[in-house]
């Protein structure tokens, strides 16, 4: 049960944080510093209390302070800051878990990997860098944007979406580089074969 | 990154920002432009022959009205849904005048049926009623949808159905005024039926118009950190 002192202290802390906001989306750099520092220990204990069993309690944090970050003109000065923060945590604390399951239902965790080849040593250590440097090799061959976005996307693992954000270009732009970057690719690869 | 880095990064690189007007301010901004549109759809494709006559109904009021407030209250909601830590309530608040929508239209069907028997209900395919709901609220939706993506997406697809619900029920309510529909069953199947088939077919495509938008990491990679 909360005593007076309790809620006088949350309200002091609303309040500044409210101020804080205000500072905050008027470019005060500093103050926008300050607040992020003091809701990151909130943050944690929000999300490791709605999702306990949360593998990666830090990086949903992270999430929503990105999310806090690109929506943070939608605070409404009138309006109380803690709800505010609240609704754009559990929302990603929400769609962190759903990615996650969507993610485990295509995985199937298994003890000991099944074996493709009888020999452990079917891929040598020599082809495996011969493959390397075949896959260098066909990779600087393509154009400065295929390649970017091969590197980006299927070098680096960035989502479409993350690549866009670094390259400028469209979500669709980078489809068609990466799609035909890799026919490129495949085709070199196979003339180097034959 | 750890978090502290990160949020180092962010504070450096945060740059003032346009706040949001209020929801209420944006509907209405919203609805004066949307009903411009239907005004002018209306001018140009000609008021229904019978219009004099159905302008003098209570019932025909009462179903017109509803139409235009379930859709200036389904988009005070949408753009409250963008604005996190605002009261459910407000989501909902398109929902009564809905169901006095689809009451005045079930009041006029039932009426039909007591004067005309049950010829009076029988349903004619008339998918052209369809096609015309969609082309016309074509315009308002892609407004109200341009304008919802200012917010945050914590409801995508409440949101996109309720801008869907919106822009649909007030060119219905347009469609009141320029087409002529021989009975109230084919008013509720045809009109109210596809602004509710629409709406929900919308939403299902709520988080392919509403996400959250990435934060560009290599502007924050360019922040450099300060030496001592």
């Amino acid at each position: 049960m909360s005593t007076p002192r309790d809620d006088r202290a949350r309200l002091e802390r609303e309040e500044r944080w409210r101020q804080l906001m205000r500072a905050a989306q008027d470019g005060d750099t500093a103050a926008y510093a300050a607040l992020l520092s003091e809701i990151l220990p909130v943050l944690r204990r929000f999300v490791a209390y709605r999702w306990p069993s949360a593998p990666d309690v830090e990086d949903i944090v992270q999430e929503v302070l990105l999310s806090v970050h690109t929506v943070r003109h939608t605070y409404d000065l009138a309006r109380p800051f803690m709800p505010w923060l609240m609704t754009i945590a559990m929302r990603r604390t929400i769609d962190a878990a759903r990615r996650r399951t969507a993610r485990s239902a295509n995985e199937t965790t298994v003890d000991i990997m099944p074996e493709t080849f009888s020999r452990s040593d079917t891929k040598n250590e020599q082809e495996t860098s011969d493959d390397q440097e075949a896959i260098r090799r066909a990779l600087a061959q393509l154009p400065d944007g295929q390649r970017q976005a091969v590197e980006l996307m299927k070098v680096r693992g960035l989502s479409l979406q993350e690549a866009s954000a670094v390259t400028g270009k469209s979500v669709a732009s980078l489809k068609v580089s990466v799609h035909r970057g890799l026919k490129t690719m495949r085709e070199v690869l196979k003339r180097e074969t034959q | 990154m750890n978090s502290e880095e990160l949020i180092r990064r962010l504070a450096a690189s945060a740059k003032p920002v346009r706040r949001l007007p209020h929801p209420m301010w944006r509907a209405m901004m919203w609805f004066v432009l949307s009903l411009t549109y239907a005004a002018v759809l209306v001018f140009v494709l000609g008021l229904r022959a019978d219009f004099s006559v159905r302008i003098a109904e209570p019932r025909f009021l009462i179903e017109l009205s509803a139409a235009i407030l379930t859709s200036m209250m389904a988009a005070a909601a949408a753009f409250c849904s963008t604005c996190p830590g605002r009261p459910l309530w407000e989501r909902l608040a398109p929902f009564p005048f809905l169901l006095v929508w689809l009451a005045s239209l079930g009041e006029g069907c039932w009426r039909d049926w007591t004067l005309h028997g049950v010829q009076s209900l029988a349903i004619q395919l008339e998918f052209s009623c369809f096609w015309k709901i969609v082309a016309t609220s074509a315009a308002p939706l892609i407004l109200i949808l341009l304008m919802v993506r200012r917010g945050a997406p914590i409801a995508p697809y409440l949101t996109t159905g309720l801008a869907t619900l919106a822009a649909a029920a007030l060119v219905a309510a347009g469609m009141l005024l320029f087409h002529q529909q021989e009975s109230s069953v084919m008013v509720l199947v045809w009109q109210f039926g596809s602004v509710l088939v629409l709406s929900g077919f919308a939403a299902l495509f709520g988080r392919h118009v509403l996400y959250w938008r990435t934060v560009d990491m290599r502007s924050l990679d360019n922040q450099t950190t300060p030496h001592c």
